[in-house]
């Protein structure tokens, strides 16, 4: 459910919704997912002073119940 | 000296499309007004209610236009339901006001100011700081002196402002934030 809301979160926002893909890891200290968003909008989903990447923080914690959640952006070519 | 020319900017320019009649000369090919307030709000609602259906989670979307803003309010079915979404301190709400806002404006091209309320969480703050706002006009009013509000968020000191407004007073707001607070004038403008 977070890796789909997230990605919904995402596509929302950005001028290529279909280069949006999400992927959750389990690490020690709890969930991460990756955000892979096409190049262009990666500044986007960043937004000034990293307020967008924060608001999507903000809301998955709170879906995930105020465990925290990891969120890395990366670029959709990256591996 | 060449090298420190304008550099022109490839972005593209988003002209919102509008299907039905043309406005005047003067807005043509751009959303304006109270349309575009409605394009926004309809974008919100269409962004909302998807999160809530993948979420599973059960809300009434209403749209409204207050003053020249689209107010989007996500209602609860049972009172508690969307406590999630808007957080202790309305922190949740504040962060998915700030995403619907990118959405609504990747719609219509146009800067949102929209308002999200959840749960009738804004409502209600808004409520508790009107009744603090007029026991601070009354301590002006009495005391002669400027009064000095807590630091609030800009959404809470317009209402506030408004507030002060309404009751014939004079305020304004001083120092940065997120430490920003308003001070209310102890002297009724002359009305006169």
């Amino acid at each position: 459910m977070l890796e789909e809301a997230l990605a919904h979160l995402v596509r929302g926002i950005v001028d290529n919704p279909s280069d949006v893909f999400v992927s959750e890891r389990e690490q020690r200290r709890g969930k991460c997912l990756d955000v892979r968003v096409h190049p262009q909008d990666m500044g986007r989903v960043i937004g000034r002073a990293g307020r967008t990447a924060t608001a999507l923080r903000t809301v998955v914690t709170a879906l995930n119940e105020g465990r925290g959640v990891r969120i890395d952006f990366l670029d959709v070519a990256e591996r | 000296m060449s090298d420190s020319t304008e550099i022109m900017l490839d972005e593209e320019v988003v002209v919102a499309e509008i299907d039905s009649e043309p406005d005047s000369e003067e807005g043509a090919g751009k959303l304006s007004g109270q349309r575009l307030l409605e394009s926004e709000g309809d974008a919100a609602a269409d962004y909302l209610e998807a999160l809530l259906d993948i979420t599973d989670l059960d809300g009434d979307i209403d749209i409204d236009v207050e003053g020249n803003r689209a107010m989007v309010s996500v209602v609860e079915v049972k009172a508690g339901d969307l406590h999630l979404l808007v957080g202790d301190d309305g922190e949740v709400l504040d962060a998915l006001q700030e995403l619907t806002r990118l959405a609504a404006a990747r719609e219509t091209g146009e800067r949102s100011r929209l308002m999200l309320d959840i749960g009738g969480h804004r409502a209600a703050r808004r409520a508790a700081l009107v009744e603090v706002a007029k026991v601070a006009i009354e301590e002006a009013r009495k005391s002669g002196e400027p009064v000095q509000m807590a630091p609030m968020t800009a959404f809470e000191r317009k209402v506030v402002h408004d507030a002060v407004a309404e009751a014939g007073f004079i305020s304004a707001s001083e120092g940065e934030d997120p430490k920003r607070y308003v001070v209310i004038m102890a002297n009724q403008p002359n009305l006169g």
